[in-house]
């Protein structure tokens, strides 16, 4: 019988809660959440647990960080680049986050690094796009404005990794203020 | 940006607030945690992201200071001069909004139990 698994992760920035959600549903069937796999999850065929996984964001995580989960019965999972941490406890453990101010702080974080990485790829897909756009004037060669277009949408397609996540946190802490 | 807005502000979060309440004696995380339940009994629980998050944000504030970091796992913080003098004035704030709130029911021969 197979003992592993790769699942595909939906994007923890899109769907967190989902995510988290489908985790659990694996591990009531036995597949137990062992690491991140590429853009996925790696599964391991164990016995079957009634558990609920929770995300945090915090860099340099410290041993301090993981004891305080420990003792309030939340084990350390996996971990990507000690930045994105996933624990597991027992359905029914009191929540990671229990305030909407620190809840809040979570996403602004990762809202701020996310527009960091985004900031140099949207600048420079505007003044491609600008340079392409003057480009179109008589004086200047044709394949000067298809350069400053490619470069655009080099830019353009660079911009989407850090830019959708960006709006999509942005958009969680929109839901999160108004509540 | 955010970061330290309502602790700026001279206001405590609900979540700060007891953290800060509890490190008037040193303690370590774990057992802030503890005292907080029972001082509330269990009413009042503080998850272990929220006071990472709370206690870092204490700390930079300087409303809380390290006691005695021997053991990394199990760093004790104790409250500051500036912390306790902030809980204090948050408590005189937090006696009024009550005793407003008691007034206002009492006028209206309501009991509040």
């Amino acid at each position: 019988m197979k003992k592993v698994k790769y699942i595909p992760s939906g994007g923890l920035a899109f769907f967190e809660e989902k995510e988290m959600k489908k985790l659990a549903k694996y591990a009531k069937e036995g597949w137990i959440l062992e690491k991140f796999a590429g853009l996925g999850y790696k599964l391991r065929k164990e016995e079957s647990k009634d558990i609920e996984y929770s995300l945090d964001y915090q860099k340099e995580a410290d041993d301090e960080y993981f004891a305080f989960f420990e003792a309030a019965g939340w084990s350390h999972v996996c971990s990507v680049g000690n930045e994105i941490h996933i624990f597991s406890a027992p359905t029914g453990t009191k929540p990671i986050y229990t305030d909407k101010p620190t809840t809040v702080e979570k996403y602004e974080r990762e809202k701020k690094q996310m527009g960091k990485a985004a900031l140099p790829f949207f600048i420079s897909t505007v003044v491609f796009w600008l340079l392409n756009v003057f480009s179109s004037w008589e004086w200047v060669p044709e394949s000067i404005g298809i350069f400053f277009q490619l470069l655009g949408m080099i830019s353009l397609i660079i911009l989407i990794f850090p830019g959708l996540p960006y709006l999509s946190y942005q958009f969680k802490l929109w839901k999160l203020r108004k509540e | 940006m955010g970061r330290n807005v309502s602790l700026e502000m001279g206001e405590l979060t609900d979540t700060a607030y007891y953290i800060l309440l509890s490190l008037v004696d040193a303690k370590h995380g774990y057992l802030i945690m503890q005292t907080i339940e029972e001082m509330t009994e269990q009413r009042f629980s503080i998850g272990p992201a929220s006071m990472y998050t709370t206690i870092k944000k204490l700390l930079a504030a300087e409303l809380i200071q390290l006691f005695d970091d021997h053991d990394p796992k199990r760093k004790t913080y104790i409250a500051t001069e500036k912390g306790i003098d902030l809980l204090k004035n948050e408590v005189k704030r937090r006696r009024e909004m009550v005793s407003h709130a008691e007034e206002v029911f009492k006028k209206r021969g309501e009991q509040l139990i």
